[in-house]
């Protein structure tokens, strides 16, 4: 396992209130997979992947444990996890800007990281910066090593961003939301490039999303998050193809406009997903839920292993069944 | 550029914590000093006193006296009144004239946008100091010049910040949203911009009396403003001088007046800012 | 007759600072009929925004004729237009930023009828209650500001809006794109179970291949400011003949395409075009994986074929296209096709 998370939870303090965001959750994630957080807004998956690299927000109180390798990364010193950042885990976000400084030169920013890591001179990082721009198939890298980041299109700063996340050689690559503001036909280079990156570079990828059609495209394990909670949790087929959670199987369905006949209702969840805070008892999907019955509202349901998956439901679905609610 | 950067310039940190209940409490303070001078004050303003020339602070006169014998406290009490009631007046009056000058630029053609801005430009680039010395030269030394002087050359910059957010503010999809829906353009700048606007115009407000005192108490300080006996600050400030060696008090009270009253609006008005942000 | 009409219609903004002037809209004539839904599909920058402010008439177009019902709009002051907006509202993407943060939901509803002048007198309320109860919104606080509201919650607040004045016709631009995957659903059930109800008609704008080919009865795919193929739902989802249209299905990852193992997408390279920076001849051809020399010198004229109504702007179409168009398809419907 190239990290283990084991009870986490992360809140914080507002009004003299403790609000948890994520409320006790554990997984692993193996070496070469690319495992997948889903969730809609306000499920804890963002705050999930970037406590992983140690990026929670200042102001929050975390538990549990997050093991990166072995390393222990919820209460280690900020200076500790800055070395870890690039050498170890990269990150990319939704934004590339918010990564990349404006006023710097997209090619100097990428030879900063090796630098800053000491993994190379400055001579030898910008030619290493060249190579990262190639290997993220950008056809001019030359010319695009010295552009700012305003000067290059949106799918170049794209590329750029992961070229630079990729640059000092992690093992590890989070994925925030990273095909979330792109067209789809750039959405589909941009996860094709990731394919191939993850082959030749031999990455482990965390990605968030809640865009089902990349879920069902790159996940080789899925981890459904609700309300600050594992929904389900197992191999991304199974999850996909027979989820056995009411609410993966509803939001499987919801995302399945293709396969519905034009104009007809749609198998959507009523309800919108809780804020923090008002989480509801028992188990949380129950108000939306239409298996919910009384055990729902009163008591949490345990996590526990159902066929392939783990998941925490009273009342799952059974796989024959859970056919029919997909094609329905 | 505005006076207030031409004359002096205050850089204050966030406020935190207790700064900004102090400058609640500051505020509180200056606005019992403008409207009820007479409760406040243990002594005169005005009547000469020469037996208690130049004496330092003490139970009777927490502040000193000054040359004539006056209470100093007595006259910065009295004082708020002047420099304090000037800024908020100048201040008021800018706004009120750059709100509907700014508003009627933003939402004006082009053309005429263009032209409102032309002028609003013309009144950027006069020099403070030169305006005040000719307001006071044709209509007389006095603190109505110096407002006059003052509103004339801050009213632009709030017309400026007005027609920045009002562009700004039509561009916003709820107010594209109005339009579709067929709500007149009037209708929309009253109900669908002006009420943003007139969010980030109180801050400005609250933070430009600070900067609008210090310019006011700035001209008085040389002899544009106030005319003596008015217990003025700046004026205070100025009469101070040929005492300094002997006499601390006199200057440093109205001083320090001036600096805490600045201070207390500029951190309100940061919290304004903050509070609008969140 | 068509009850919206856009007739040749062109956009071009001047920049500021002397920038070179952008046509974010060239030649596009799309009709809209009564009770029908029309959708636009596009990708960023390719104008099906600024059409739908032109049809909306926000902003006004630099060629070409706009048309209400047959009344020749493209003129219309805003006084003119206020009985014509009356029968055509919007839908706006993002609803917080669509709704006034500092009005009440009451005062936001209550917006429609004072603009156009209906009195209801003591019957507002109950009138407000029965458009947020039609939309799903039942016992909802409407004193409350649209902060406290969730993003589901808002669109159905702003569809109810759109409603108020019993519109014939409703443009939505990018309806549910801002929402969470559960909550488009709901949005995309609300707006059908409004049509079946009521027969009004939609020009729906967005870049969701899913979300226009399901509410559809025609679609229109716009590319850097033209409309590059048209026709009925089934033949653009089924059939597509234009190679971009045929890269845009099948660029969309989808839950089908898991279960379709071997199957090849049609990858387009390149970034998507600049309307400040048209290519000769066909638009798409840097982009076109089928590209040859006429492609770049001539423009293809949008042509029909014959019997399906279909319209392609395409110098291949529909001869060497079809099969390949037919494919995707089959693969994005995967589960029919499969089962």
């Amino acid at each position: 396992m190239i990290l283990s998370v084991r009870d986490f939870a992360i809140g914080f303090q507002r009004e003299g209130q403790n609000l948890v965001a994520v409320d006790g959750i554990s997984f692993d994630v193996a070496e070469g997979e690319t495992f997948v957080i889903i969730g809609e807004s306000g499920s804890g998956k963002s705050l999930t992947g970037m406590s992983i690299a140690g990026l929670q927000p200042p102001t929050a109180f975390v538990s549990g444990s997050i093991r990166f390798k072995d390393r222990e990364m919820l209460k280690r010193p900020d200076a500790e996890l800055r070395k870890l950042r690039g050498p170890e885990i990269g990150l990319i976000y939704q934004d590339p800007l918010s990564s990349l400084n404006p006023v710097w030169p997209v090619g100097d920013q990428i030879a900063e990281t090796l630098v800053a890591h000491g993994l190379a001179g400055r001579t030898e990082a910008r030619k290493r910066a060249v190579e990262m721009l190639e290997r993220v198939r950008i056809p001019d890298p030359r010319r695009v090593t010295s552009a700012y980041p305003h000067e290059i299109s949106g799918g170049m700063r794209q590329r750029a961003m992961i070229a630079m996340a990729l640059a000092a050689g992690p093992s590890l690559l989070i994925a925030d939301e990273p095909t979330a503001a792109l067209d789809v036909t750039i959405k589909a280079q941009m996860l094709e490039l990731l394919a191939e990156l993850k082959r030749e570079l031999a990455l482990t990828i965390i990605l968030i999303t809640h865009d089902m059609g990349v879920v069902a495209e790159v996940a080789d394990r899925i981890l459904v998050l609700y309300a600050g909670r594992i929904a389900e949790v197992g191999p991304a087929d199974s999850i996909m193809l027979q989820p056995s959670h009411p609410y993966t199987a509803a939001l499987m369905t919801s995302a399945m406009i293709s396969q519905t006949p034009a104009k007809q209702e749609l198998n959507a969840i009523v309800g919108g997903a809780p804020g923090l805070g008002a989480f509801p008892s028992g188990c949380r999907f129950h108000p939306r839920c239409p298996r919910a019955q009384d055990d729902c509202k009163a008591i949490e349901p345990p996590r526990r292993k159902f066929g392939a998956v783990e998941l925490a439901c009273h009342h799952p679905i059974e796989a024959a069944m859970s056919l029919q609610v997909a094609r329905s | 550029m505005s006076i207030s950067t031409q004359l002096t310039r205050w850089t204050i940190a966030r406020p935190r914590g207790v700064l900004l209940p102090l400058a609640l409490l500051m505020v509180v303070i200056l606005a019992a000093f403008t409207l009820l001078p007479g409760l406040i004050a243990p002594h005169d303003p005005i009547a000469l006193a020469m037996a208690d020339r130049l004496k330092p602070p003490s139970l009777t006169h927490v502040f000193g006296t000054d040359e004539g014998g006056r209470d100093v406290f007595s006259r910065i009490v009295y004082g708020t009144r002047y420099s304090l009631g000037v800024a908020i007046a100048i201040v008021f009056a800018s706004a009120l004239f750059g709100v509907v000058y700014g508003a009627v630029s933003g939402m004006a053609r082009q053309s005429i946008d263009n032209l409102m801005m032309r002028i609003v430009d013309l009144f950027f680039g006069f020099p403070a100091l030169v305006l005040a010395l000719a307001v006071a030269a044709s209509i007389g030394r006095g603190l109505d010049s110096v407002a006059l002087s003052l509103a004339i050359i801050w009213w632009p910059g709030y017309a400026r910040l007005v027609r920045g957010e009002v562009l700004r503010l039509r561009e916003r999809p709820h107010v594209e949203a109005a339009r579709a829906l067929g709500v007149s353009e009037m209708t929309i700048l009253r109900r669908h911009i002006i009420p943003f606007v007139i969010q980030e115009v109180n801050v400005r407000v609250t933070t430009d009396i600070g900067y609008a005192l210090v310019a006011v108490t700035a001209l008085s300080f040389l002899g544009l403003g106030a005319n003596s006996p008015t217990p003025e600050w700046g004026l205070l400030i100025r009469d101070s001088r040929p005492y300094f060696g002997s006499a601390w008090w006199y200057l440093v009270f109205p001083g320090t007046m001036i600096m805490l009253t600045a201070t207390a609006f500029s951190l309100i008005g940061d919290a304004l800012a903050s509070r609008r942000a969140a | 007759m068509a009850l919206l009409e856009l007739d040749a219609v062109s956009k071009t903004f001047s920049q500021r600072r002397g920038g070179r002037a952008v046509q974010a809209v060239a030649g596009v004539s799309v009709a809209v009929g009564k009770g029908e839904t029309l959708g636009l599909v596009g990708e960023s920058g390719c104008g099906k925004s600024t059409l739908a402010r032109l049809a909306l008439k926000l902003v006004d177009v630099t060629d070409g004729r706009v048309r209400f019902d047959g009344i020749d709009v493209t003129g219309f002051a805003s006084r003119r237009m206020l009985p014509i907006r009356r029968r055509l509202q919007a839908v706006f993407q993002d609803p917080l930023a669509s709704l006034n943060a500092r009005m009440t939901i009451a005062e936001v509803m209550r917006e429609p009828f004072d603009t156009h002048g209906v009195k209801l007198g003591a019957g507002l309320e109950a009138r407000i209650r029965e458009l947020l109860s039609f939309v799903g919104l039942e016992n909802i606080d409407i004193q409350k500001l649209p902060g406290q509201f969730s993003g589901g919650q808002l669109q159905r607040i702003a569809i109810a809006r759109a409603l108020a004045l019993e519109p014939e016709i409703i443009v939505a631009d990018e309806p549910t794109s801002a929402l969470d995957p559960s909550i488009q659903a709901q949005i995309v059930n609300l707006m059908l179970q409004i049509q079946r109800k009521r027969g009004i008609s939609y020009l729906i704008i967005s870049h969701d291949l899913d979300v226009i080919g399901h509410v559809a009865d025609r679609i229109a795919v716009m590319y850097l400011g033209t409309i590059i193929e048209q026709g009925t739902a089934d033949t653009i989802m089924q059939r597509p003949l234009h190679p971009y249209t045929q890269a845009l299905l099948s660029a969309a990852p989808t839950l089908a395409a898991r279960r379709q193992v071997g199957w090849k997408r049609i990858m387009l390279t390149g970034d998507p075009p600049n309307p400040a920076d048209v290519p000769s001849g066909c638009r798409f051809h840097p982009r076109c994986h089928l590209a040859r020399d006429i492609c770049r010198e001539k423009v293809p004229p949008l042509r029909a074929m014959p019997g399906t109504g279909q319209m392609v702007a395409c110098h291949l179409a529909p001869e060497e296209t079809a099969r390949a168009g037919a494919e995707v398809g089959r693969a994005r419907r995967g589960l029919a096709a499969a089962s």
